[in-house]
């Protein structure tokens, strides 16, 4: 599989202060990625970055094979290959079957194909008799069903997670962690997420990128990382987040 | 307390008698504040949008301007409207002067710095994740900007209900500008000081029940189609 992203000194800082300064990161395609880090590591900020909504202040960057340059029409070209579902996933005034629509009607799909796309999803999640409810009326757990079907309706070629789990109780968390291992093994999406549960994150991860003041101090296979780190911070880190 | 009685029994009997010179008024109280709500919302809406969502230089300024004439005195509006249209004034050439054309432009005037600033106010406050969520399932620049307006509904509904209050109620412009002439610019408002200065206090206020009766029937209105848009929001429930 070739690299999805290629990033080579990204640096981004709000005034003076320095958020994410990676040195080199590559994410290939079809592998689920894991990034790891406390808080203020600046994971969200690469995340954001990645994903194409917040400019990185130096550095060069390839996505989905294309150098980005910021050029609005490559940015939509790019982002229609995307997909992100985060903590509180967001969702628009009016039903389920609306959100799960929205990717395919701003794509300009026809209203067939967009029910035949939204029926297939929300079977998918198992959410259909959902379909016709206000998408803000429905419980976390659910709305992560809905943020899914929705991302999974554009076939994205990756898929961001931030912290897709940790509002939901634990039963609705290893549905989520299903449809996750499903989307990654059936259609190969490449996946890449944020999580603070780094249970999850070993059931979940083949690579593991290890944050900390905006630097990735540590990265590899995710077995090999949790078995033995060879940082003390990262070390420190899964020892801690690992005994509570 | 006798007037008020008297006004309140003279409104009824005017509401149900469906007097011709009332209804009369009434049209055009309703003709000339629904047409310039539409004009400064078709404007105001718009520019409300992108003053909230475009960055560019002097952005901050319009929005204080915006701002400040949300406050715009209606005589003061109305001046402006004259010195243009009078026979002396730029664009006195039109013979615009004391005609209904004159007072809609006035209420334009009023109505469209509240939508405008009303709206940008509503778009402002919508989260990030409008944005980030209509960006990463594949929105283009505009498209994310309409979702984020569609999600600032309730904002600009506010924001014109807020305007149609103004403009219903608005006296000192039109007079000004329209003139108050009997069967051709007298208006709702016009004619309840037209009636007080005459003294006949209890028909000023007989007018003025219908004029608040207009007013909540058209909210009615609004607030029904609100109803209908957020018919499944969920609301603060304080227990």
């Amino acid at each position: 599989m070739s690299a999805e992203f290629k990033l080579y000194n990204i640096c981004k800082r709000y005034g003076q202060r320095e958020a994410l300064n990676v040195k080199e990161l590559e994410i290939e395609g079809g592998h689920i990625y894991c990034i790891l880090g406390p808080n203020g590591a600046g994971k969200t900020t690469l995340f954001r970055i990645m994903a194409l909504l917040s400019k990185n202040d130096e550095g060069k960057m390839w996505v989905l094979g294309e150098e980005v340059n910021w050029n609005k029409h490559q940015i939509v070209r790019l982002r229609r290959q995307m997909a992100m579902v985060t903590q509180t996933s967001f969702m628009f005034e009016g039903s389920v079957y609306y959100n799960v629509a929205y990717g395919l009607r701003v794509r300009k799909m026809d209203k067939a194909s967009i029910n035949k796309k939204v029926d297939q999803c929300l079977e998918l999640l198992g959410i259909k008799h959902f379909a016709q409810q206000s998408a803000r009326s429905l419980s976390g757990g659910e709305k992560q069903k809905v943020a899914i079907a929705r991302a999974l309706a554009v076939n994205p070629r990756v898929l961001f997670l931030d912290e897709p789990t940790s509002n939901i109780d634990p039963g609705s968390a290893l549905d989520i962690e299903r449809y996750i291992r499903y989307i990654n093994q059936e259609l190969h999406t490449t996946i890449i997420m944020v999580t603070h549960n780094l249970f999850q994150a070993q059931r979940l991860a083949e690579k593991v990128y290890f944050m900390w003041e905006g630097k990735i101090i540590e990265h590899g296979n995710c077995a090999d990382l949790f078995r033995a780190a060879k940082d003390e911070r990262t070390k420190s880190f899964l020892q801690g987040e690992t005994v509570f | 307390m006798d007037i008020i009685w008297q006004g309140l029994k003279e409104g009824f009997l005017l509401i149900l008698s469906l007097d011709p010179k009332i209804i009369e008024i009434t049209l055009l109280s309703l003709k000339v504040s629904l047409s310039a709500l539409f004009i400064a919302a078709i404007m105001g809406i718009p520019l409300g949008a992108i003053l909230a969502l475009k960055e560019f230089p002097g952005r901050r300024t319009i929005l204080n301007i915006t701002y400040t004439f949300m406050g715009l005195p209606p005589v003061l509006a109305g001046l402006v409207v004259f010195i243009f249209l009078s026979a002396s004034g730029p664009l006195g050439y039109f013979r615009l002067m004391f005609t209904p054309t004159a007072m809609v432009i006035a209420q334009v005037l009023l109505g469209f710095p509240i939508i405008c600033g009303l709206t940008a106010r509503a778009v402002m406050a919508q989260p990030q994740e409008v944005f980030d969520t209509a960006a990463t399932l594949g929105a283009s620049r505009r498209q994310a900007a309409w979702a984020i307006v569609r999600e600032s509904r309730m904002g600009i509904i506010a924001a014109l209900t807020t305007a149609l209050g103004r403009l219903i109620a608005e006296v000192g412009a039109v007079t000004m500008v329209g003139g108050n002439i009997e069967g051709e610019t007298r208006v709702l408002t016009t004619a309840i000081v037209l009636e007080t200065r005459m003294g006949n206090d209890s028909t000023a206020l007989a007018i003025g029940m219908v004029l608040l009766l207009i007013a909540f029937l058209i909210m009615l209105i609004i607030l029904r189609l609100e109803k209908r848009a957020f018919k499944d929001e969920r609301r603060i429930q304080i227990v």
